[in-house]
């Protein structure tokens, strides 16, 4: 079995080439279907696309704590936080910030508080609120983003001075990205300006992987170049081995929605990145080399 | 040289783990019993363990902010207090505000516990409510939203959130969220529309904002106290201080100054010749400062000008700081330009933390599993307690550095550095086992310094090309983007050139025995 695994690895590397592709086409397929079908690429929590403030003014009768689990239970699709707002020092009135946009979705959340504390319509007021980030955010990421990619591709090339190298670094750190944000549509979740850092992260993870491939492969001259392969397999998958089992016991003991969404996101991200590693990666960097001999 | 720059990092820290019971002053408004008995609103640029601390007020201790405020919320006029703080005995005098309150106009939060600066998400802040005096289309609000971002951020604050809202009724307001600010401060700051005027007779020369003025100096050699007029004592007993910075004007102002000027005649007086009328400057349609005009700018397009202006109080120090004070707020405002509509402040609260109490808690606890389970990956793959060691010592004092370092320039600890701090305690463990590979593999290769030359090309490979990554993103990018970016950058740029070489060093030595 775990010879007939190597054979493949070994020999239908270019067969094996094709996996990431059609990986990464489907991913390209669903955030074209998502955009279509909600007109946003991603789902977009409160911090992204804006939402509605409850303010409930009888404290009293109210725990925050409890609040929180409460609508988090309730209601566990969106995005609900809980703050206080004191005045010299003491609390005079609870914040409920939701992404609910529609008059339906606040109304089902404002009965939920209201049925629980037994408060009047003079309890509390509403406000709805726009995004904190305003409409040119994610023109002016996705510019950033563009130049990175240029830059990173350019210092890579320096570094190896040759060109498939250095393409090969810049694709599998492109594809990690959009595959991750695709499976991350997938699990419905929605994402707030802490996962557009996490998706960032993902750039440094998945360098540091291909880099080390590149630099064994390319300026390496002991022993075969599947014996290369395999040594650095040997440490990178050692390196992924430990964030994954690092970000596992993270995701299972953090509290804040927050945080677990950044560990969500570098979870999904490091799998995609083996494949976009140890495949594609691989075996783009094969080719160049058996073209190279010839 | 790793040991140094840790020892620096800790002490920029400093941390309290025990005495740091008290409040800490965060605000003292102006006139009010605690500023008439001389205690001083706290430096912005002082750190967080610099600020002064109440530890008693009339001879009862105070440890938190609940004991402060129920001592002090029922106080009859007239009375004299005794207060001690860090810098000494205070006799204050209860009187009357503003709004016919007895209030100390003290404002106060939990004593810090360490130089590193919290933000929004950690802390909380202060959040308030405007509306548009009247009201205004979307493209307009749009306008106003942004260039009150860059109010702020002109202004030195950059922790902030500022969002658009409305009511059910339809109504319109502006919510804004602020770390570490006093409530005076930002009042003065958002309710001005910042309408900066200089007109000669009833003609306008140029506006404030981008167009007409192309440079605002903000450096000590064309900005700050008036040499000239300094400060001088006032009638009733405080003191006046004169400020001044240099502006640039556009060419078309500079034009447009050109032929009003010329249009005046020349006046010879005590002391030298000025034009007929002077350069009068607006701010909100209030008259703030005028200027003469030498005679030998008639009909001549200057583009540089010099604008002046004044702040007071109670002692020298005070007029200093007030004046300076003063002048920032004007350079914003004539940088940043007029709002397209004024804004009243509705309401101004302090807002918890988004991230919650217990949040910061429950981050050092999984910080902690975190390091358990690496140590655990770790040892199961190497079976070296002398590989294991240093690893996560180094791990350990590479979040060491990037915390001094952001105590040391004195940045706000957010979402984004924390996000941060994690990528760079990541690859940072990817580039020890990098080089922990390929000097343990050195079988082939005998010689040390060939193995750690091996292992730090890769490492230098990936750190530049994380940085070029990064770069972009630091100067290009939003807000959130900037802080993930810069704290990324400045956290593996410690770690590829002080921890990492210090790890492979250290690996050396162990191993070679």
């Amino acid at each position: 079995m775990k010879k007939a695994i190597q054979d493949i690895y070994e020999h239908k590397y270019k067969l094996l080439l094709l996996i990431p592709f059609i990986i990464l086409v489907l991913a390209l397929l669903q955030i074209g279907i998502q955009t279509a079908v909600t007109g946003d690429f991603v789902n977009k929590g409160i911090t992204l696309k804006g939402g509605s403030t409850i303010t409930i003014n009888q404290i009293d009768i109210v725990d925050v704590e409890e609040l929180r689990l409460f609508l988090q239970n309730k209601f566990s699709k969106a995005d609900i936080n809980v703050r206080t707002i004191s005045s010299a020092g003491q609390v005079v009135s609870i914040a409920i910030d939701s992404d609910a946009q529609e008059n339906s979705e606040i109304n089902a959340l404002t009965k939920a508080i209201a049925d629980k504390y037994q408060l009047n319509k003079g309890d509390y007021s509403i406000e709805v609120m726009g995004s904190a980030l305003g409409e040119s955010f994610f023109k002016q990421t996705f510019m950033a983003l563009i130049i990175a990619f240029l830059l990173m591709g350019i210092v890579v090339l320096i570094y190896f001075r040759t060109i498939i190298p250095s393409l090969a670094v810049i694709l599998a750190a492109l594809s990690d990205i959009i595959v991750t944000l695709s499976i991350f549509n997938l699990t419905g979740i929605k994402l707030s300006t802490a996962g557009i850092a996490a998706f960032l992260m993902l750039i440094g993870y998945s360098v540091d992987t291909d880099i080390l491939l590149s630099t064994r492969l390319l300026k390496r001259k002991e022993g075969t170049v599947m014996e290369r392969v395999y040594g650095a397999m040997k440490t990178g998958l050692t390196m992924s081995t430990t964030t994954l089992v690092a970000i596992g016991v993270a995701l299972i003991f953090v509290e804040s929605e927050v945080v677990k969404q950044i560990m969500i996101i570098l979870f999904i991200g490091l799998l995609v990145d083996l494949i976009m590693t140890w495949i594609q990666n691989v075996g783009i960097l094969r080719l160049y080399l058996e073209k190279k001999k010839k | 040289m790793l040991v140094i720059f840790l020892v620096f990092a800790v002490v920029s820290i400093h941390p309290k783990l025990f005495g740091n019971e008290g409040v800490t002053i965060r605000s003292v408004a102006q006139n009010s019993s605690a500023s008439l008995a001389g205690i001083q609103n706290p430096s912005p640029t002082s750190t967080p363990l610099a600020k002064e601390k109440i530890i008693s007020f009339n001879g009862e201790k105070v440890s938190t902010i609940e004991d402060f405020y129920q001592l002090t919320s029922n106080l009859k006029e007239n009375r004299s207090l005794m207060l001690e703080t860090s810098n000494g005995f205070y006799t204050l005098k209860t009187q009357r505000d503003g709004s016919g309150e007895i209030n100390l106009g003290l404002k106060v939060y939990q004593a810090p516990t360490s130089n590193l600066r919290k933000g929004l998400d950690l802390e909380g802040g202060t959040r308030v409510l405007l509306k548009p005096a009247e009201p205004i289309s979307e493209d307009n609000l749009e306008i106003t939203i942004a260039n009150l971002k860059e109010r702020l951020n002109v202004y030195g604050l950059s922790d902030v959130i500022v969002r658009a809202a409305s009511d059910l009724a339809g109504e319109d307001f502006i919510l804004i969220e602020i770390a570490g600010v006093t409530e005076d401060e930002v009042r003065e700051l958002l309710s001005q529309q910042g309408k900066f005027e200089a007109k000669i007779g009833n003609e306008t020369v140029f506006f404030g904002g981008k167009k007409d003025i192309t440079y605002v100096c903000r450096s000590a050699d064309c900005s700050g106290i008036d040499p000239r007029r300094g400060c001088s004592k006032t009638s009733d007993g405080g003191y006046a201080c004169s400020f001044f910075f240099g502006i640039t004007l556009s060419e078309e102002a500079a034009e447009r100054q050109a032929e009003l000027t010329d249009k005046l005649t020349v006046l010879s007086e005590e002391g030298g010749s000025y034009l007929s009328d002077d350069i009068a400057l607006y701010l909100d349609d209030k008259e703030v400062d005028r200027l003469r005009i030498g005679a030998d700018l008639k009909g001549r397009a200057t583009m540089s000008i010099q604008i002046s202006g004044a702040g007071a109080g109670l002692t020298q120090a005070d007029g200093v700081t007030d004046a300076l004070k003063n002048m920032k707020r004007l350079q914003t405002i004539i940088i940043t330009g007029s709002l397209p509509v004024k804004l009243d402040v509705v309401k101004m609260d302090t807002i918890s933390p988004s991230l919650g109490k217990e949040f910061l808690n429950n981050i050092l606890f999984v910080g902690l599993l975190v390091i358990l389970s690496v140590i655990t990956v770790v040892l199961i793959r190497y079976r070296k307690v002398k590989v294991v060691v240093p690893m996560i010592s180094i791990i350990i004092s590479e979040i060491v550095l990037i915390l001094g370092f952001a105590s040391l320039v004195g940045w706000n600890l957010d979402l984004a550095a924390i996000a941060g701090i994690i990528i760079v305690a990541g690859t940072g463990v990817d580039h020890l086992i990098i080089i922990t590979d390929e000097t343990l593999k050195g079988e082939v290769i005998s010689d040390w310094k060939k193995r750690i030359k091996n292992a730090m090309f890769i490492v230098m490979g990936a750190y530049l090309t994380t940085c070029a990554g990064m770069l972009p993103l630091w100067f290009a990018g939003a807000g959130l983007l900037k802080g993930f970016a810069f704290t990324t950058i400045v956290g593996i740029s410690f770690g590829v050139l002080v921890a990492r070489p210090a790890y492979a060093a250290m690996i050396e030595q162990l191993l070679k025995e």
